[in-house]
């Protein structure tokens, strides 16, 4: 069962990778791609890692996806002209593909390298994924936790220095304290009117 | 769960270091003030302060904490020591130029802190874990830093190059650090070493470690996986490029000596062959590129490339003296191109960029004492006797006869020698070549044996506005003037006075 | 273990067919009488003016990109607080100065002005 449940969306995996290289539309290359993570979210809680697969579904479905399509937005990419060297470069990409493939069969096929019950452990059976992750890393692993929180403070630092330079002149924004604190005196206008003549003075 | 409490007090110049960067980054959200003297100076004081503690505190301590995750010994000390001083001196060079385009924000200062703790984690490092994340840390920096220049299209298209090939490469990297960690089942580089040395290495760890290799090598410039390093150099702000081409090399040497020398040193007969071909190729790539240059930020680019090539040599070699040469190498590389760079910062005023080599002629009727400068660090990087990278290249070339890598070694005085072509090219530009006259259309006097210097796109400096023999007006002050002064000096006085340099990188690699 | 998400799968499952029976069932049952005219663009009984694919204001990607920040945060959270009564004193502070950096992070959008829209 759990074999057909692999095979199942592992095809599924394949078939939405190769999608998102071959679509013409990037926005639906984008969808394919969340797609992908979900199948690549599944045969991680498949092998026992639970917390990766649903990081993956929070982080990169959640979160990265919608940056993506932002930025396919933002870009109005002339896909006619992006895939004008995908023939020329296509050779070298087979190529350089190719020999990947080979080193990792080189790999999975040594008799150095015992993937199946190696020198990575079994997943416990009564430790949980998350409980185990949850006691070594705010623990034993608290000094590269610690690093991952200055990085991301620093990711805010360089997107916020490189997007946010001038303040636009015609932009409108809310002043929020400005709002609350208007009077009456800003606003309202009173305006005598002539009641003889029904005609309007409207001076100042 | 056997977990002991990590002793914070030994990781002291990182801590300092996080603390006084959340400091500086609320101070300079609050301090107004054009110039950013406040966090400029606050930034200086933090670096300064940083190198102290990793001195007084780590220097002839040897020790793990935090789970083997974090090493101290005398190596960690020196270098941490040094990158903050580096980094010191190249943010000296900055104001000047970003206040003249605009740039001088204290963002640049916060970046260029950021970057520092990611090199001081990397030199610390005692797994791949924290490796990683002190090198992402770096990257993610420069990779800002770089694309600074918002509104400059050469500095967009360098930063999204740099970034695009960096990642890659981090991916790669990262690649090869969990087929290290599929063979050594640890993280930990002690474990990692004991895996490597067992009779029957495991092939996965051979594996990881080319692929590591290209990580590293991308880091440090090596040609093939120099790519980004022209166009970086080039299109970055120069005091940007500055900070690149010093600091992060060495970082770059730390990041190798930890990860293929603590980690994958025993297996440096494998490691061996591959640093060669990285040796040879970024040579002569490097100096043959270099001599048909017209830009000199590129051609120093393209001579970084030869530098780094010196710098895998001496890693190839794989003794001690090895590793000391390399090291020394990049120090004195850093010292020199912090020199260079400089120069085409105070060369540079608000509207021109001193970044053409003909901009160069006749430096020496206006501006001898720059001029003297600019002779200096070209001898030097020529590796000309009495100047610091003349002992650089010298540590080299012993390390490597003493490792039998002969042939390698008159590859590289070879190339040094093709090299100089380039480097006296400059001089001779400076030195002997006249300005040209603006308007009055007298031809250019060339010397009968000047034809062909920089011929065909070099004659005539290629700027947008047209103006044929630009005069260089310096833009720096008068403190900046002292300081590039002053790094001139310090490579012919480390040259002249190099022992006690070389014997402290031999002694904190345990060579010599 | 794998068990508990039998429940997952057939979510998945009842999910597919429900997005798709609906699909199936209009393309099989509804009248199908394709005329050019039903198939032309229009924006309110107008002629299209103009590509509906727009360039985005860059500042989209700067609220996108701080969402994932805080989002990674959030990610970090969940195993801390299944364990939170194993590591004790030591995890609270180690996710105390976690946060920490990401609230001296907020601070620092928050006086930029990153999250205000003008």
């Amino acid at each position: 069962m759990e074999q057909v449940i692999f095979y199942l969306f592992a095809g599924v995996l394949l078939f939405a990778a190769t999608m998102v290289i071959s679509v013409r539309n990037p926005v639906y290359a984008a969808l394919f791609l969340v797609l992908a993570f979900f199948n690549a979210a599944v045969l991680w809680v498949l092998v026992g890692a639970e917390f990766l697969g649903l990081a993956l579904i929070v982080v990169y479905v959640g979160a990265v996806m919608v940056l993506f399509l932002f930025v396919l937005m933002m870009l109005d990419v002339n896909t006619a002209a992006m895939r004008e060297g995908f023939t020329r470069y296509l050779p070298v990409g087979v190529v350089v593909a190719g020999l990947m493939l080979l080193q990792l069969i080189v790999v999975i096929l040594s008799e150095q390298v015992d993937l199946i019950g190696g020198l990575i452990p079994e997943p416990s059976a009564e430790v949980d994924n998350v409980h185990a992750i949850g006691q070594v890393l705010y623990t034993a692993y608290v000094y590269p936790f610690e690093i991952a929180a200055v990085i991301l403070l620093l990711a805010i630092v360089a997107a916020i220095s490189l997007t946010m330079r001038r303040q636009r002149p015609n932009t409108q924004r809310q002043d929020v304290p400005k709002q609350l604190s208007v009077t009456k005196e800003q606003r309202l206008r009173l305006v005598q009117i002539d009641k003889k003549n029904r005609r309007h003075t409207s001076d100042t | 769960m056997s977990f002991e409490t990590p002793d914070f007090s030994l990781a002291l110049p990182e801590i300092w270091l996080l603390g006084a960067i959340c400091v500086v980054l609320i101070v300079d959200l609050f301090v107004r003030g054009s110039r950013r003297s406040v966090t400029f100076f606050l930034t200086q004081a933090v670096l300064l302060v940083t190198a102290a503690l990793a001195i007084t505190t780590q220097w002839g301590v040897t020790e793990t904490t935090f789970s083997g995750h974090y090493v101290v010994d005398p190596l960690a000390a020196m270098l941490k020591a040094t990158l903050a001083l580096l980094v010191v001196l190249a943010l000296a060079y900055t104001r000047p130029y970003l206040e003249a385009r605009g740039l001088l924000q204290g963002e640049v200062y916060l970046l260029a802190l950021f970057a520092t703790l990611g090199m001081l984690i990397i030199a610390s490092g005692g797994s791949l874990l924290t490796l990683y994340l002190g090198l992402e840390m770096l990257s993610l920096s420069l990779y800002a830093l770089v694309a600074y220049h918002r509104d400059s299209r050469q500095a967009a298209e360098a930063a999204m190059k740099y970034f695009v090939l960096g990642a890659l490469a981090s991916g790669i990297l990262l690649y090869g650090m969990s087929m290290v960690y599929g063979g050594a089942a640890s993280l930990e580089l002690a474990v990692i070493a004991e895996a490597a040395a067992s009779e029957e290495p495991p092939l996965l760890l051979l594996f990881g470690m080319s692929f590591m290799l290209v990580g590293v090598a991308f880091k440090l410039g090596a040609a093939p996986f120099h790519a980004w390093v022209p166009d970086v150099y080039q299109g970055a702000p120069t005091p940007v490029t500055l900070f690149i081409s010093t600091a992060p090399k060495v970082a770059a040497v730390a990041l190798f000596l930890r990860l293929l020398v603590d980690g994958l040193g025993p297996l440096h007969e494998t490691l061996q062959p591959m640093l060669l071909i990285l040796a040879a190729v970024s040579l002569l790539l490097g100096n043959l590129t270099a001599i048909m240059q017209t830009n000199l930020k590129r051609m120093l680019a393209y001579s970084g490339i030869a530098h780094a090539g010196f710098i895998v040599l001496a890693l190839a070699a794989g003794t001690e003296a090895g590793h000391a040469a390399a090291l020394f190498y990049v120090i004195a590389y850093g010292i020199m191109a912090a020199g260079a760079f400089g120069l085409i910062i105070v060369l540079s005023s608000a509207g021109t960029e001193a970044e053409q080599i003909a901009d160069y002629r006749g430096l020496n009727e206006r501006h001898p004492i720059l001029a003297g400068v600019l002779l200096l660090l070209m001898i030097s990087m020529t590796g000309i006797p009495g100047t610091i990278g003349f002992y650089a290249k010298y540590l080299v070339l012993k390390a490597a006869v003493e490792a039998d890598l002969i042939a390698m070694a008159v590859l590289a005085v070879i190339a040094a020698v093709i090299g100089a072509f380039y480097y006296l090219r400059v001089l001779k530009v400076a030195y002997f070549d006249r300005p040209e006259v603006p308007p009055e259309g007298s031809q250019k006097p060339t010397g009968p044996n000047e034809g062909s210097v920089g011929e065909g796109e070099g004659a005539t400096p290629s700027r947008p506005d047209g103006a044929a023999g630009t005069v260089l007006v310096p833009g720096a002050s008068l403190p900046i003037r002292a300081l590039l002064v002053v790094n001139g000096a310090a490579v012919l006085v480390l040259g002249i006075f190099p022992e006690r340099l070389i014997a402290l990188c031999q002694s904190v690699l345990g060579a010599g | 273990m794998l068990e508990n998400y039998l429940p997952v799968l057939m979510f998945i499952i009842v999910g597919l067919v429900f997005g798709a029976l609906p699909l199936i069932a209009g393309f099989v049952l509804g009248p199908r009488r394709p005329h050019p005219e039903k198939q032309a663009p229009y924006e309110c009984g107008f002629e299209a003016f103009e590509d509906s694919r727009m360039k985005f204001d860059v500042r989209y990607y700067l609220v996108a990109l701080l969402f994932i920040l805080f989002d990674l945060e959030i990610a970090f959270l969940f195993p801390w607080a299944v364990v939170l009564e194993d590591i004790g004193l030591f995890g609270i502070a180690a996710m105390g100065l976690f946060v920490g950096l990401l609230v001296i992070g907020l601070l620092y959008e928050w006086q930029k002005g990153a999250l205000e829209w003008e």
